[in-house]
């Protein structure tokens, strides 16, 4: 049964298919499935396949990206209300676009996979002050500050990512706390995330989900 | 069916062209519609001579008055015509052996203009006046005699900044703090609008100079950003959100330098504030032009180009919101991508047998697609099930791409394309559905729908319903308007009141900013399928 109900998942994802996923997942609750089985058996592997998918094919369509991510989100968030004992969280990002920067969409994609993957994020929305960032960051016990931000002068500016690091730096946070980065300029000179004082960047929001997992994974064990 | 299409084929020594034309167009303002020209001076009256082609053989009107007098018998007796003066009653060859060099301003096809009423300012003299719609990708422009009400010629052609970005962030980002590019972003936008009114006067009207210190009033309407970089002033405001709720002050600071830059001592030069944010005074000339405000509530504009701007009328106020819907519909960021010139495909039809056939402006060679066109080749093959709601290709077009036409690579769609096309219209869509929340309005209370802006009058509505673009509302209450943009610059130029009737406009707005509705994200990727807009579920 389980093969079946992966199978007609995975069909619906690949399709961008939201209710057809939603049909499938309630079908398979229907008939004794756990909602923590739908999770990890169903949808986080879903989430792997469509990573590994994304990487061979750099045509892939970003509409497709959105709405998979979204299904991918949509689907875990349901399902985590119906979990017996309260999920294992693997960490806890704080994330928003830059200062000066209200495009939210490449941040929705990281949401949606970092949610699928179990990690918790705490969403600040758009065009967010630095001191906000680090704020929260400590209020909610952050590992990463995720910054997105899609337009150059939003990317390099003084207010975006530089003064986090500079206000990390500052209140002695830098061992406790990564800043990863995201959007087109970073894509266009991939050391730019350097520059602005990142621990890390990644293509799409996709493979970002996947590097914040590994930064979280890094920082518990060292 | 309209008025009957002849075909015109030119010979010329860069080879031979066939443009399809209503009958009865004459020679020349047929060509103006393309990018080879005739010579001329003196705005089609036949008073010049220049336009001399030889005809071949065809079905046209006889020899007129004016040709008698300008052409000596022998060239007339080697079939040498005007080309202003000749008409196309049936198909026709022509021979063209000294053609104007190409230019890249256009006369707008007269179908597409809307006719400006109404009364006539009092003006003891410098009676002329330009109306500007100042477009991120394309720039029109009419010349009027505000005295006599008569619009002498129009243009549209391509805003030189594209190559700064072709959507409006990227070209401010690229002037921000950066003085020296953005004086050349704002020379390049005064110069094009200068060189097409120069381009009328040098052949719809025969002379330049002396007419330039006769105009009296240029009107300029435009999104923020391009009224902005037009005046150098108003851009880093515009690029920081906090700005994003009030009127931003686009107002040239050097209004007498703009007058000696244009040659234009007596004009006075008119940028139509724009609404707040992003939401520009175009939007106001296409409310003025479409007269939505005169009708009951529930009428909603949607004026598409590379910055979408849209209005809803509830009665009493209107709600507005301006959202980046992508310059895909213009015809740009696509591979094939091109305005609706000659030789673009604009309409796609269903395929009767196996094959899809399409349609091109003046039925030329297709060249590429514009954005009614590519509407078209979406929904059809979504119908014949070779694209999926997913935006993916049944099967995979493989490095050429989606071909309509196997035998010519400029009919080729590509995965991006569709890509591109697919967050153009569901940024559209949400961003409408995001202003009838806000004025409590649903789907089914729309009783008029305007669409203006970049698809014209060829967009296929019932195509535009399937993929998701338009709503599946009666087709009866959705309107096509081509150029509104430019009408309504044009009320303002005209109108007693002037640019007056922007501002009392402009206190009924109330503008939203979509980046501060919480859910607009939510609705814009329940829009990406292509698949038609649920009218019933509750907004």
């Amino acid at each position: 049964m389980l093969d079946r109900i992966i199978r007609d998942y995975n069909e619906a994802v690949f399709e961008t298919d939201k209710d057809a996923a939603f049909e499938v997942v309630n079908n398979a609750l229907a008939n004794g499935l756990s909602a923590e089985d739908v999770v990890f058996k169903v949808v986080i592997p879903a989430v792997e396949v469509m990573m590994s998918d994304i990487t061979r094919d750099p045509d892939a369509n970003l509409a497709q990206h959105f709405m998979t991510a979204q299904i991918a989100a949509e689907v875990t968030e349901k399902m985590l209300t119906k979990f017996v004992h309260p999920p294992e969280i693997i960490g806890r990002v704080v994330i928003g676009t830059a200062a000066g920067d209200l495009h939210s969409l490449g941040k929705r994609i990281v949401m949606g996979c970092l949610k699928a993957l179990m990690v918790e994020v705490v969403d600040l929305g758009v065009n967010v002050p630095a001191e906000k960032f680090v704020t929260e960051a400590v209020h909610y016990g952050a590992d990463v500050i995720a910054i997105s931000a899609m337009m150059v002068h939003t990317a390099t500016g003084e207010n975006g990512a530089r003064k986090v690091r500079a206000l990390l730096k500052e209140q002695g946070l830098e061992h406790q706390i990564r800043i990863v980065v995201g959007g087109a300029p970073y894509r266009f000179d991939n050391e730019l995330y350097k520059t602005v004082g990142a621990d890390g960047w990644a293509a799409d929001g996709i493979a970002a989900g996947k590097m914040i997992v590994d930064l979280i994974r890094a920082g518990k064990t060292s | 069916m309209g008025i009957a299409q002849v075909h015109l084929t030119v010979v010329t020594p860069a080879g031979e062209q066939t443009f399809r034309v209503p009958a009865g167009t004459s020679v020349r303002d047929a060509l103006d519609l393309t990018e080879l020209r005739v010579r001329a001076a003196c705005g089609g009256s036949g008073g010049c001579g220049a336009c001399g082609v030889t005809l071949i053989g065809g079905a046209v009107t006889p020899p007129t008055t004016a040709e008698y007098m300008k052409l000596q018998p022998a060239e007339r007796a080697c079939g040498v015509r005007l080309a202003c003066q000749m008409r196309l009653q049936g198909d026709a060859l022509v021979r063209i052996d000294d053609p104007a060099p190409p230019s890249q301003w256009r006369s707008i096809p007269p179908e597409e203009l809307i006719p400006s009423p109404g009364a006539l300012p009092e003006l003891p003299q410098h009676v002329y006046g330009v109306a500007v719609d100042l477009g991120t990708t394309h720039i029109r422009l009419a010349l009027w005699n505000r005295k006599t009400g008569q619009r002498m010629a129009t243009r549209r052609g391509p805003n030189p900044q594209g190559g700064f970005g072709a959507d409006v962030l990227n070209r401010l980002s690229a002037a921000h703090g950066n003085p020296a590019r953005a004086a050349e972003l704002a020379k390049l936008a005064r110069t094009a609008i200068v060189q097409a009114v120069r381009d009328i006067l040098k052949r719809d009207v025969g002379e330049v100079t002396p007419m330039l210190k006769e105009i009296g009033e240029v009107i300029i309407v435009g999104n923020t950003a391009m009224l902005a970089l037009l005046s150098g002033h108003g851009g880093a405001a515009l690029l920081d959100p906090d700005h994003w709720a009030g009127r931003i002050d686009c107002q040239p600071t050097d209004r007498t330098a703009f007058q000696a830059q244009w040659f234009m001592p007596h004009a006075t030069i008119h940028l139509v504030d724009s609404v707040a944010g992003f939401i520009g005074s175009d939007l106001l000339a296409d409310l003025l032009a479409t007269r939505l405000t005169d009708g009951p509530a529930g009428a909603l504009l949607l004026d598409v180009g590379t910055n979408t701007e849209i209005a809803l009328w509830d009665g009493t106020r209107l709600h507005v919101t301006a959202v980046p819907g992508g310059p895909a519909f213009e015809g740009v960021g696509l591979r094939n991508g091109m305005a609706a010139e000659t030789g673009a495909i604009y309409r796609v039809c269903r395929p009767v047998s196996a094959d899809i056939s399409f349609e091109t402006v003046a039925g030329t060679p297709a060249r590429g697609f514009c954005g009614s066109g590519l509407v078209d080749a979406v929904a059809v093959l979504l119908a014949t099930g070779q694209l999926k709601p997913s935006g993916r290709f049944a099967v995979s077009p493989g490095p050429d791409g989606f071909l309509l036409d196997p035998a010519n690579l400029c009919t080729a769609l590509f995965s991006q394309d569709i890509d591109t096309f697919q967050r153009a219209k569901a940024a559209t869509a949400a961003a409408m559905v995001a202003l009838l929340e806000r004025a409590g309005l649903g789907w089914t209370d729309i009783t008029r729908l305007c669409v203006c802006g970049a698809f014209g009058h060829r967009l296929d509505v019932a195509n535009a319903q399937a993929v998701g673009l338009l709503p599946p509302l009666n087709p009866a209450c959705i309107e096509l308007f081509a150029d509104a943009s430019l009408a309504g610059a044009e009320i303002g130029l005209l109108q007693p009141a002037g640019a007056a009737v922007f501002a009392a406009l402009g206190e009924r707005v109330a503008a939203i900013n979509l980046a501060q509705v919480s859910d607009y994200d939510d609705r814009y990727i329940d829009h990406l399928r292509l698949r038609p807009i649920d009218i019933n579920r509750k907004v």
